[in-house]
């Protein structure tokens, strides 16, 4: 087994540290690697990072790393590393900070499905006030197809047939879509988040 | 007693018996629901990960059309809305700058007065009174209920008081056992079933529910109860492909808590719309014993 000495260049990481700790409102700082965020993330072994490891990586401004590991694409939010670290830091909120700055940076995300879904989710919900399950789906779809071209799609709509099927059965799908009345409320908010942002 | 009432896009959508359910449930009770005005979609997860500021500015809006609403408190049957408008409440409450800054775009302003419930909370108030027993027409006898907390009734992604046990929540459980049922001891209540992970990481999220379907079954379990519209999908719709991939034989209906409650008030499977499910959950109902 050969060891790798990790180099630590406190001028060199700062700013993503920083960056990372602004916009998360983590103090990644606190972590003394205790790994109990480890022991409880149900996703490590899909991810082959925890959130430990994410931190360290943040630390010593490895971010082309930080970026690109499954962890930040596949943690499904659950909130249990932040639960039980005795430092109260939250990778999940961690995790979002980084898909958002990948976002921001236009990088091809490591789980393209992923990123796509959730932008599609909030598009509906904003387009409308209230999300329209058809709606986002078809914007799913249209990102999937812009990715993968048709015989992804096809594919896309192969493995969820079934299920459409019988969620359609038991009417338990909708095709009409709700609007809010005070749309322009929303619209507001919405042009704020991208100055906020 | 009347309460005002979130119910969020799911019960709108794809779990509209939920809505229902929670509806006439909760005028047995003696509760009246007042639907806010004109809301709007929390955001859910997906503004979580992508848009932190509209993460709270959506949930903010409806918390301004509930602090208006001079009510006092606001219930939230889907975990997922729940969490995130409880999430923006205390955001706002310890940031005045951004309070402003959102309530500058609102009719209905933020004032934080009102307090938010879960589905849960609610049904405890009235269960747990002495009267509850003389409204109890039937007893869940046969049923061994999974009680199925999930991710978002205990844990927040910011720091916020929990009526209930983090780890080992009892609030599900305690409501069961006061409608007859014997709900089980396990080690997965409060674990992540993957609902937002199932259409974009189908894997993880099948992997996830197996690891709650095995210790379920291994626990006696003959049903799921839970709250989450999106828990409650998942693991209704995706129970055969899971089953399929890890071998396991037994299927488990997945109840809604209203559905428990609202039996044992002696509505109809029909009245509360039982028959929308997809793993079957007529089954079990012939368990059910006249008081
Ligand atoms: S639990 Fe907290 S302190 Fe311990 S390793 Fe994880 S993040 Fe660091
Ligand atoms: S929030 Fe994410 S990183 Fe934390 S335990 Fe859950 S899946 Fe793992």
């Amino acid at each position: 087994m050969s060891t790798e000495t990790v180099k630590f260049e406190p001028e060199y990481a700062q700013p993503l540290l920083q960056e990372i700790m602004d916009r998360s409102g983590q103090n990644l700082l606190a972590c003394y690697q205790c790994r109990r965020c480890a022991a409880g993330c149900p996703v490590s072994d899909e991810a082959g990072v925890t959130p430990d490891r994410l931190i360290r990586m943040i630390v010593f401004g490895q971010k082309e790393e930080a970026l690109k590991n499954f962890l930040v694409w596949r943690c499904v939010a659950c909130y249990t590393c932040g639960e039980r670290c005795p430092n109260n830091i939250q990778t999940a909120r961690i995790t979002e900070t980084l898909k958002q700055i990948s976002k921001k940076a236009n990088l091809e995300p490591l789980v393209p499905k992923v990123a796509a879904f959730h932008d599609s989710f909030l598009k509906s919900a904003t387009n409308n006030g209230r999300l329209s399950e058809m709606e986002f789906m078809i914007l799913l779809l249209k990102k999937i197809k812009n990715a993968g071209g048709w015989s992804a799609v096809i594919a896309e709509m192969k493995s969820q047939s079934k299920l459409g099927k019988a969620l359609y059965k038991k009417k338990r799908i909708h095709f009409g879509s709700e609007k809010v009345k005070n749309l322009s409320e929303i619209k507001k908010l919405v042009k704020k988040a991208e100055a906020f942002s | 007693m009347k309460i005002a009432y979130y119910p969020g896009c799911s019960l709108h959508a794809s779990s509209a018996f939920y809505d229902h359910q929670t509806k006439i449930v909760t005028k047995k009770l003696g509760i009246e629901l007042v639907e806010l005005d004109d809301w709007n979609c929390c955001g859910a997860t997906s503004a979580c990960k992508t848009d932190t500021f509209l993460s709270i500015a959506l949930p903010a809006r409806n918390l301004g059309i509930a602090d208006a609403s001079g009510l006092d408190e606001l219930v939230i049957p889907c975990s997922s809305c729940y969490s995130r408008s409880l999430v923006a409440q205390s955001v706002l409450a310890d940031n005045q700058e951004l309070k402003d800054m959102i309530n500058s775009e609102l009719s209905k302003k933020v004032s934080g007065r009102v307090k938010i419930l879960s589905i849960v909370e609610l049904l405890l108030k009235k269960v747990n009174l002495p009267q509850f027993d003389e409204q109890v027409k039937y007893k869940l006898e046969g049923f061994k209920p999974a009680c199925y907390y999930g991710c978002l009734l205990t844990r927040f992604p910011y720091d916020i008081k929990v009526s209930d046990n983090v780890e080992n929540p009892q609030g599900l459980d305690i409501i069961c056992k006061r409608v007859g049922a014997h709900p089980v001891d396990w080690n997965y209540k409060t674990d992540c079933c993957g609902a937002s992970a199932t259409v974009n990481d189908t894997e993880v999220a099948l992997k996830l529910m197996s690891k709650i379907m095995k210790d379920a079954i291994a626990r006696g379990a003959n049903c799921f109860v839970t709250t989450c519209p999106m828990c409650q999908l998942n693991l209704d719709a995706y129970q055969d492909m899971v089953r399929e991939k890890y071998n396991i034989s037994q299927r488990m209906p997945v109840y809604f808590i209203t559905e428990l409650v609202g039996l044992s008030l002696g509505l109809s499977e029909r009245d509360l719309q039982i028959d929308r499910h997809l793993i079957d959950a007529t089954g079990l109902l012939k368990e059910i014993k006249q008081v």
